[in-house]
């Protein structure tokens, strides 16, 4: 990626500073009903250097990768510290120091396939789905590939570099029902180069049937009856509560704002059922889908354990967080782009499993809802949360009934996860998120389907 | 290779050397000057400087593009040999095409550099501001930037087209706190082409930090209605969001977007007009040239609630047989209404002022479902009290059709002009 030797450059750092180069690497292929509607890649590669005084971040990035550039980057944030500092007067301490070394490269050590090979793999998806579908109004396939390979080393001795890829095929499904279009998407793929994930089109042909047989039952779907359900979330639903609801305002940044987790530690926040963490790069032995060692402030990442047996545990943290509350850091400090200052942020979120069947579940709701694929969410430091229903189904006297419309759940998480009575022993991994904080970037969000009361929109 | 056109030229040239029938590059530089406040403190002064060069080149009618930020000329001349590649990689399709001749043209708007003492001075004095007007309030982050972009358009149709552009952008995300209670966060920004006026009397900056401070105490809604909702400006993204992406290539193309077909017809209220006006002197973040490579007009997409254009690329125009966009849309100008605010409010029997929408994407047909964030239930013509835990659901399309009123009074962010709407026949539900 680039041929730069950052320690070279140690010499000119004063006080606690950060050099980090970094490429993203991003392919687009998009067919929009049998239209190759795009077809590109791209390369953002560049230097950036943070450096602290006192209390204050001066920041500076170059998008040239050379002597110059980070001598350049250097001194810009220097400076920028240095005038905030002299602005602010905070008089802050050093942070914590933790060095750590870490080399980690997901990288596929097959051969590469080229554009070509790509499109070809898309355009026979999209060529499958229009013989095999003909009543479909329309069909949108397309492939996201992104790899972020960094390099960092800070002043205090950490030094990391990884390579982390992830791939996502992604199928949205159109029919016109009574002259109006209703659509489902699902996204497929995850931590991986294409190669690694994704073999031959005929792979993905029976999640297409399945993902088509629910938009056919979607399109006859009904409006969800608005207010306070008994609800069963689907494993793919709890990784996104666990992020939205819980997650966020567990951020440390957010605590200090004053979110609701704020002095609540050792409390019990939720249903004893509920365990939740945000792990580092792995559980039971699996690699998670966004593996963080060691996270943009060369601080070694560890496991967050935020609830514990429902009990409010800790918070996710930078260096500057860990010193606020006298904690270790937990190395969620991560940056998107070369031009990206960290912040703090989730990794792998997730609910753990729990024991209960999920048809035990639905047989014990009389008049509720089965709710299986989300689709964008937000969160709130009241712990309010909500997130976009792509796909559910009622339930009624135990049994799985007609499809919903499109709809939004929303909750107090701190009040809702009181509600969690059951969960099942599966865990599955959303793979494919980008949540939203200033920057984008990519997370992985986990957990079993659970049983739990939640406010539904609709008529 | 400093010289923008330079560095756009190389790289018309390169994709042609390549073997590319038509080309174009887009060469970009952006500096950015950003100073971010934090719980009310000063905690980042960051600079950033960043190239972007977008290479597109079409070969037998298959189309391949590639983004670099390196502007050298082996990284470019290297670039445009992928290009090639990822094109020849493509399905074939004779709608792909550039932009044709226009005249060449330099267009230039807003500073040319930052002022950073005024950055700082302006984001000191809203916090002392905020600090003596509104005590419980807390500022989480507010992010000043001045970023100065300069652009360079060509094609192998010779269209040369420079921009030079100089922008503060704002925003603000707040909360308020009393002891263990705290307001759901709310967010604004705005921008300015110079920083003359109070931050606070920008945008809708101060409306919404008085409204944090009442939204400390909330009440949930109890059970369900059908009644009015008054959309805030600041909500009106959602709704912009939905009737930009149905007129726009994808939905349009794939024919699932609900007003295909539907031009020169009413799909709004008489009292509906939208108006994306880049190129206009009351917005200050705008744009010169489409993506496409045209001289960027303004327009009117909706006009008394007739629809009069769809929102259509170069390709999309071709794939559809409708007519080109004269621009990209954003930069949007709701035309007022002759209802003022405070009448609106006592127009409502029961209904509420919708401030936030937090809900998933809309569907295809518009309809939505969502939290109704940092808003209040409206009662018998007055504001009653800041709500949680209620639910707004309805039809983005009927929507537009059921306005009932437009307000007089309008916020201006710089880059978009909006008034508060005030519609009938949405679902509100609470616990």
């Amino acid at each position: 990626m680039y041929n730069l030797n950052l320690y070279d450059y140690t010499k000119l750092f004063s006080g606690y500073s950060e050099l980090r180069a970094q490429e993203n690497r991003v392919v687009s292929i998009v067919f929009v009903k049998g239209n190759n509607t795009v077809n590109s890649r791209s390369a953002t590669s560049g230097i950036s250097a943070r450096v602290y005084k006192n209390g204050s971040w001066g920041f500076a990035s170059n998008p040239e990768i050379s002597e110059a550039a980070a001598k350049a980057v250097i001194q810009a944030a220097t400076e920028n510290a240095v005038f905030l500092d002299s602005k602010e007067l905070k008089g802050k301490g050093p942070l914590p120091k933790s060095p750590v070394k870490s080399e980690n490269d997901f990288s596929t050590k097959k051969p590469r396939l080229g554009q070509r090979e790509l499109v070809e793999f898309i355009r026979q998806l999209d060529d499958h789905i229009a013989r095999k579908y003909p009543d479909l109004a329309s069909r949108t396939v397309s492939l996201s590939c992104l790899d972020m390979e960094k390099t960092l080393i800070t002043s205090d001795g950490s030094y990391s570099h990884s390579l982390v890829p992830r791939t996502t095929v992604g199928i949205a499904l159109s029919f016109i029902k009574d002259g109006e279009p209703v659509e489902f998407a699902r996204p497929y793929g995850g931590l991986g180069h294409f190669e690694d994930l994704f073999t031959s089109p005929e792979d993905l042909f029976n999640e297409i049937e399945e993902q088509y047989h629910h938009l056919m039952k979607k399109s006859e779907g009904v409006f969800a009856d608005a207010g306070l359900k008994t609800c069963v979330l689907a494993a793919e639903l709890a990784g996104i509560l666990a992020h939205e609801a819980i997650g966020h305002t567990t951020e440390a940044d957010m605590v200090i704002s004053g979110s609701v987790a704020q002095g609540k530690i050792g409390r019990q926040v939720a249903s004893p059922l509920v365990t939740l963490v945000d792990f580092a790069h792995s559980y039971n032995g699996q690699v998670c889908p966004v593996p963080v060692y060691v996270d943009d402030e060369g601080t070694e990442a560890k496991d967050a354990v935020l609830i514990e047996d429902g009990i409010l545990k800790g918070y996710m943290h930078n260096k500057e967080s860990a010193r606020y509350f006298s904690v270790e850091p937990t190395g969620n400090a991560r940056a998107y782009q070369f031009s990206d200052e960290p912040l703090i942020r989730m990794r792998n979120t997730a609910i753990l499993p729990g024991t209960d069947k999920l048809e035990d579940m639905i047989a014990s709701i009389d008049d509720g809802y089965y709710l299986i694929q989300p689709s964008d969410g937000q969160a709130d430091v009241t712990s309010e949360f909500m997130f976009g229903i792509t796909l559910g189904y009622e339930i009624k006297n135990g049994k799985i009934g007609k499809a919903i419309k499109d709809t939004t759940i929303s909750g107090v998480a701190f009040d809702m996860l009181q509600t969690v009575t059951m969960a099942s022993p599966d865990m599955k991994w959303h793979n494919s998120g980008m949540c939203g904080k200033k920057q984008g970037i990519p997370v992985g969000m986990g957990g079993p389907a659970i049983k739990c009361k939640i406010n539904i929109g609709g008529r | 290779m400093a010289n923008l056109r330079q560095v756009a030229k190389h790289g018309l040239n390169a994709l042609l050397k390549a073997g590319a029938d038509k080309a174009q590059c887009v060469a970009t530089f952006v500096d950015k000057h950003e100073m971010n406040v934090e719980l009310g403190e000063f905690s980042l002064l960051r600079t950033t400087f960043d190239t972007n060069i977008r290479l597109t080149a079409i070969k037998a009618n298959r189309r391949g593009s590639t983004n670099i930020n390196k502007s050298d000329e082996e990284s470019i001349d290297k670039a445009a040999g992928e290009v090639l590649a990822i094109a020849t990689a493509s399905a074939p399709d004779e709608a792909f095409d550039i932009a044709e001749t226009q005249p060449p043209a330099e267009f230039s708007s807003g500073s040319d550099s930052p002022d950073l003492d005024k950055m700082y001075s302006s984001m000191k004095q809203l916090i002392h501001q905020v600090r003596d007007r509104y005590p419980k309030l807390v500022l989480m982050q507010v992010i000043v930037d001045f970023t100065r972009s300069r652009s360079c358009f060509v094609n192998s149709n010779d269209v040369d087209f420079v921009t030079n552009k100089g922008v503060y952008n704002c925003s603000f995300l707040f909360s308020s706190k009393d002891e263990d209670k705290v307001s759901s966060f709310n967010y604004t920004g705005f921008s300015l082409r110079e920083l003359e006026k109070h931050l606070l009397e920008c945008g809708s900056l101060d409306i919404l930090l008085r409204q944090s401070v009442e939204q400390i105490v909330t009440r949930p809604l109890e059970g369900k209605f059908v009644g009015d909702v008054i959309i805030t400006p600041d909500c009106m993204g959602d709704i912009l969001f939905f009737i930009t992406r149905a007129l726009s290539d994808g939905p349009m193309i794939s024919g699932t977007s609900i007003y295909k077909g539907k031009l020169g017809l009413q799909i709004a209220s008489p009292m509906f007009t939208l108006h994306s006006r880049p190129v206009s002197d009351e917005i200050c973040d705008g744009y010169f040239v489409t993506s496409d490579g045209y001289a960027a007009e303004n327009s009117t997409i909706i006009e008394s609630g007739v629809l009069k254009t769809y929102l259509l690329s170069l390709y999309g125009s071709r794939k559809t047989g409708f007519d080109r966009a004269v621009n990209t849309g954003g930069a949007f100008v709701v035309d007022p209404g002759d209802t003022q605010l405070d009448d609106m409010i006592k127009s409502v029997e029961k209904g509420i002022l919708l401030a936030r929408f937090s809900g998933g994407y809309p569907s295809d047909n518009g309809d939505f479902s969502g939290v109704a964030k940092n808003s209040y239930l409206i009662e018998n013509g007055e504001i009653k009290y800041p709500i949680s835990e209620s639910m707004v659901a309805g039809n983005f399309a009927e929507m537009l059709k059921n306005i009932k009123a437009i307000s007089r009074e309008r916020i201006d962010y710089g880059f978009s002009i909006l008034p508060w709407v005030q519609v009938s026949g949405i679902t509100v539900s609470g616990k």
